[in-house]
């Protein structure tokens, strides 16, 4: 059932965290959690509000430990080394990108201007005219608008830049928090799809979505989130649906008693 | 009224226009540095006006122990001034700002509070430095521009220095623009004023950014730190009244904003002169703060900002 067979004399995992908690204050979110990623993994974390997804990709991306009032403990390592305790300018630099919940784009500065902030580390000038090429090719529409300040643009097309100003950096691993939140059902298509090509390169992947149809669709692995833990991990197709949905509202299968 | 009136009420207007307008180039370069620093950190630099007379000393200091040409004092003292605002920046304002009470989980208007008081006492530290070090006899920078003027025709004339300054705030400013817009470094303020945490995931290091910008609003300083010296006499406490100022340009024109700067300056310097030309030279402060109510009733946002 349980799945995470990986073969050990393969290359080194592009992720492997362990033992990891973190806190904010006194609040524990995340509780323990372990797992690994191999090349070309996605990985998909599902669970309900506050289970502790998005307390994970900060971690992950070092923005937990910007700050007194948060934290983390327990060891994450990325191609090999550690990278707990880094901060975000350093982890980006080791090669993590994330796209943040709610896209959080520079709102005042144009599109262009966006994505060339998402290349500002000096190992990503080099290549800056032929990364913007490339995120161009891949959303014309970008193109089109390279001029224009994004705070007028729609939300499918802010999340397209979001996108976008993550992979300026050319990020061997890129984490998406919530890609298809408050987005009209044709975008979230077009933005999955955008997805899809993204992960055909072979860029390994985390997927933070709380919609479970999406999520399970793009991953080739995932785990369920409950209260700050994994509760049940596995592979699509390979676990039934109840059993996801069981472990998402944190009950047994058959006694199911409204949680 | 007779044609010759009318003449000269036409020169009178256009002698104020004028006037103001290069008053407003000088006053664009007192604040700039100012809106930079309320723009990209949310700090509201009491220190302000203390830098600019620390600077005109250093510049009077500088040309008097070398001898040399007043205006290459500049080239020595703005990246000097760089230095500080960057050291100044990093070593202390970074820990009392907005950002940094926001990280140890302070309310921000506690760091804005905490910063106002902080620079509030750099500022009397500065003055009370200038005292000790320079007395409080009133020094000025010497040059043959002070006197001079350029004709535009029988009656209409420009002072030279004042027109240079103006030439020089333009160019200054839209360098700095520039600056802002294109290169990495202007972008990673531009995109740290925005969303600092974000900013951080781009690889921008926020400290070290912020330092950035507080260097380039003293080096600005020094500029016209260095043209207050030229154009008046300057003593140890003449900072506060540059200050406020340069306030209320920045209130004028937008706060944060470079082209906001630049407008507000022109427009304070031209209602100024005007005022004085029609109401008497007593007027001339009064019509700037009237002016100032009025834009903050009015458009708080300034005449530039959007939103």
């Amino acid at each position: 059932m349980s799945t995470s067979a990986t073969d050990p004399a393969a290359a080194p995992p592009v992720l492997r965290v362990s033992g990891l908690s973190a806190y904010y204050g006194e609040m524990r979110a995340i509780y323990d959690m372990s797992i690994e990623l191999q090349p070309g993994d996605v990985l998909a974390i599902i669970g309900a509000n506050g289970a502790g997804k998005s307390t994970f990709l900060r971690s992950l991306t070092g923005l937990m430990n910007h700050g007194a009032r948060s934290r983390t403990q327990g060891r994450i390592e990325f191609l090999g080394s550690r990278i707990d305790g880094l901060t975000p300018e350093q982890v980006v630099d080791a090669g993590i990108a994330l796209v943040p919940e709610g896209r959080r784009l520079f709102s005042r500065m144009t599109v262009e201007d966006n994505l060339m902030a998402g290349a500002y580390l000096p190992r990503c000038r080099p290549a800056l005219s032929l990364k913007l090429d490339e995120i161009y090719a891949m959303f014309p529409r970008l193109g089109e608008r390279r001029r224009q300040v994004v705070s007028q643009m729609s939300g499918g097309e802010q999340q397209m830049v979001s996108i976008g100003r993550a992979l300026m950096s050319s990020p061997r691993l890129l984490a998406f928090d919530e890609l298809s939140l408050g987005l009209s059902p044709a975008m979230v298509d077009e933005i999955y799809n955008k997805l899809g090509q993204i992960i055909q390169a072979g860029t390994t992947s985390i997927i933070v979505e709380q919609d479970l149809k999406r999520a399970l669709s793009a991953c080739t692995r995932f785990c369920v989130m409950l209260e700050g833990t994994i509760v049940l991990e596995g592979r699509p197709g390979e676990t039934s649906e109840a059993d996801i949905a069981a472990a998402y509202f944190g009950s047994e299968p058959e006694a199911s008693h409204g949680q | 009224m007779g044609n010759e009136d009318l003449y000269w009420a036409a020169i009178d207007f256009a002698n104020g226009l004028l006037s103001g307008a290069m008053l407003g180039g000088y006053y664009a370069l007192i604040s700039v540095g100012l809106a930079l620093n309320f723009g990209v950190m949310r700090l509201v630099n009491l220190s302000h006006g203390d830098w600019l007379i620390v600077a005109a000393y250093m510049c009077v200091t500088l040309i008097s122990a070398t001898g040399m040409p007043p205006f290459w004092s500049i080239l020595v003292v703005a990246p000097v001034m760089y230095g500080i605002g960057y050291a100044v920046q990093r070593g202390l304002l970074n820990h009392v700002s907005v950002q940094a009470a926001e990280r140890r989980n302070m309310s921000p208007s506690f760091g804005l509070m905490l910063s106002l008081l902080v620079t509030f006492g750099l500022s009397i530290v500065l003055s009370q430095g200038m005292l000790l070090l320079f007395s409080a006899n009133a020094m000025s920078i010497h040059n043959d521009l002070s006197f001079s003027a350029i004709r535009l025709s029988e009656d209409l004339s420009i002072s030279t220095l004042r027109f240079g300054f103006f030439i020089a705030a333009a160019v200054l400013l839209a360098v700095l623009a520039l600056w802002m817009k294109k290169t990495h470094v202007g972008r990673a303020i531009r995109a740290a004023s925005d969303d600092p945490e974000i900013a951080g995931l781009m690889g921008m290091r926020t400290p070290h950014i912020y330092s950035v910008a507080s260097g380039v609003a003293l080096a600005s300083a020094s500029v016209a730190g260095f043209m207050i010296g030229m154009s008046r006499s300057f003593q140890p406490f003449d900072g506060p009244p540059f200050l406020l100022l340069a306030f209320g340009v920045v209130v004028l024109g937008g706060l944060g904003s470079l082209l906001g700067s630049f407008v507000g300056g022109i427009v304070l310097g031209v209602v100024q002169v005007l005022a004085g030309t029609y109401f008497g030279p007593a007027s001339q402060q009064m019509a700037g703060y009237l002016l100032i109510l009025l834009v903050l009733a009015v458009r708080p946002q300034g005449l530039l900002a959007k939103k």
